[in-house]
């Protein structure tokens, strides 16, 4: 039950910031759905594993999905990841860390920070993953 | 000769128009590996031109090309970088039709300004469904309704003013830093009339519209293709906006923490 609610929200998230970035009508509902299962990939593995490998995760589903839905209708692939990934982004952890920084506990920030910095590791890891992939589909394909 | 003058001015006319196209990509956030491949294939598509070749960075284009023995080279600076996926889209399904068909130069350079100067959804639209993508994911981090409602009209608020400042031109650094100030003290407003209830959660939806998620993902897009000029700028470009919405919230809690505003 609760993983539809996060479904939800997250498609409905991700319609929103589609529309910010001005992407086409047609392509609006099928980015909302890789960034919410995006999303939900990221709720349920950050609950078994931590922040960071769920983001990597995440990352690398929407990536993936972006390529794939990218190639079937021969649109930019970023079309539709960049929606699916702002959720991702740790808005969050830049957000507590400052927070700590103000309180001058500066245990906590570094803590924090530390988290904040690997979880923007973790989505560049998760995108360079899905772009290496798509490229050595491409490649293979060349050749034969 | 004739002959030869005309064709001469249309591989010039190519050159303009096979930079028009990178620069309506690149301006507006288009991978580089993409424009460059656009602005080569382009190139290549006439007949008399046998080597293009195009260098691009997120701050400018060069592109030279060889028109029987002659070179001409051609390079564009692209200063404001804004966010517009759909003209990306136009521009490549416009590069595959001009590649496939004999479309006179004159109407291909036509088109491209009319991609140029089109707009998908106007200020108002954007600024609505980005803060209702701001609101849900204050939801999704634990908020509840009555801060779905402030996350909103925080967000709403930030992005008509942002939108208002971009007509301006400043920089990247300059729009975060004024949307991160304006997000939180709006957010502190709220809680102090009574709508919000968590303070933590509505700052969080509200800068999540602010967040450098186009940088970094073509910055990975661009390194992981080669281009690790691109990659680093665009790396840079993607810290220094973190930083400016850190500094933007970090100023107005300190005041706020330290008792300056009751």
């Amino acid at each position: 039950m609760n993983i539809i609610k996060q479904f939800l929200f997250s498609f409905l998230s991700t319609i929103g910031f589609a529309v910010l970035f001005n992407i086409p009508n047609d392509s609006i509902s099928k980015s909302g759905i890789a960034g919410a299962l995006g999303w939900v990939i990221f709720y349920i593995t950050s609950r078994y594993l931590n922040n960071i490998a769920g983001t990597f995760f995440a990352a690398t589903t929407v990536g993936i999905l972006g390529e794939l839905l990218a190639r079937h209708y021969k649109k930019p692939a970023t079309i539709y990841t960049i929606p699916g990934i702002i959720p991702l982004v740790p808005g969050a952890g830049m957000y507590y860390t400052m927070l700590a920084l103000i309180d001058n506990d500066f245990v906590l920030a570094a803590n924090k920070g530390t988290e904040t910095f690997f979880i923007a590791v973790a989505i560049s890891m998760g995108i360079i993953v899905s772009t290496f992939l798509s490229r050595s589909i491409k490649r293979v394909k060349y050749k034969n | 000769m004739d002959l030869y003058e005309s064709n001469r001015k249309e591989a010039k006319q190519l050159l303009l128009l096979a930079t028009l196209a990178g620069k309506i990509m690149l301006k507006n956030g288009a991978e580089t590996y993409r424009v460059e491949d656009t602005i080569e294939r382009l190139c290549r598509s006439r007949k008399n031109i046998k080597y293009a070749d195009a260098f691009v960075t997120p701050t400018g284009i060069f592109l030279s090309l060889e028109y029987q023995g002659e070179m001409m080279t051609y390079l564009v600076r692209v200063k404001s970088i804004k966010i517009d996926l759909n003209k990306i889209d136009l521009v490549n399904e416009f590069s595959r039709e001009f590649v496939n068909s004999h479309m006179p130069i004159e109407e291909g350079l036509q088109k491209l300004k009319k991609i140029n100067k089109m707009k998908i959804y106007n200020g108002l639209i954007k600024a609505s469904f980005g803060s209702l993508a701001c609101a849900f994911f204050s939801i999704l981090f634990g908020g509840t309704f009555l801060d779905f409602i402030s996350s909103y009209i925080v967000s709403f608020i930030v992005l008509m003013t942002i939108d208002k400042i971009n007509k301006h031109k400043m920089t990247f650094f300059i729009n975060n830093f004024i949307g991160a100030t304006l997000a939180s003290v709006l957010s502190l407003f709220t809680i102090h009339i009574g709508i919000g209830q968590n303070m933590d959660i509505i700052i969080i939806g509200s800068i999540m519209c602010l967040v450098p998620g186009v940088a970094v993902t073509n910055a990975m897009r661009d390194t992981m293709s080669g281009d690790f000029v691109s990659g680093l700028s665009r790396g840079m470009e993607a810290v220094f906006s973190a930083l400016a919405i850190a500094f933007g919230v970090g100023m107005v809690l300190n005041i706020y923490f330290k008792g300056l505003i009751r």
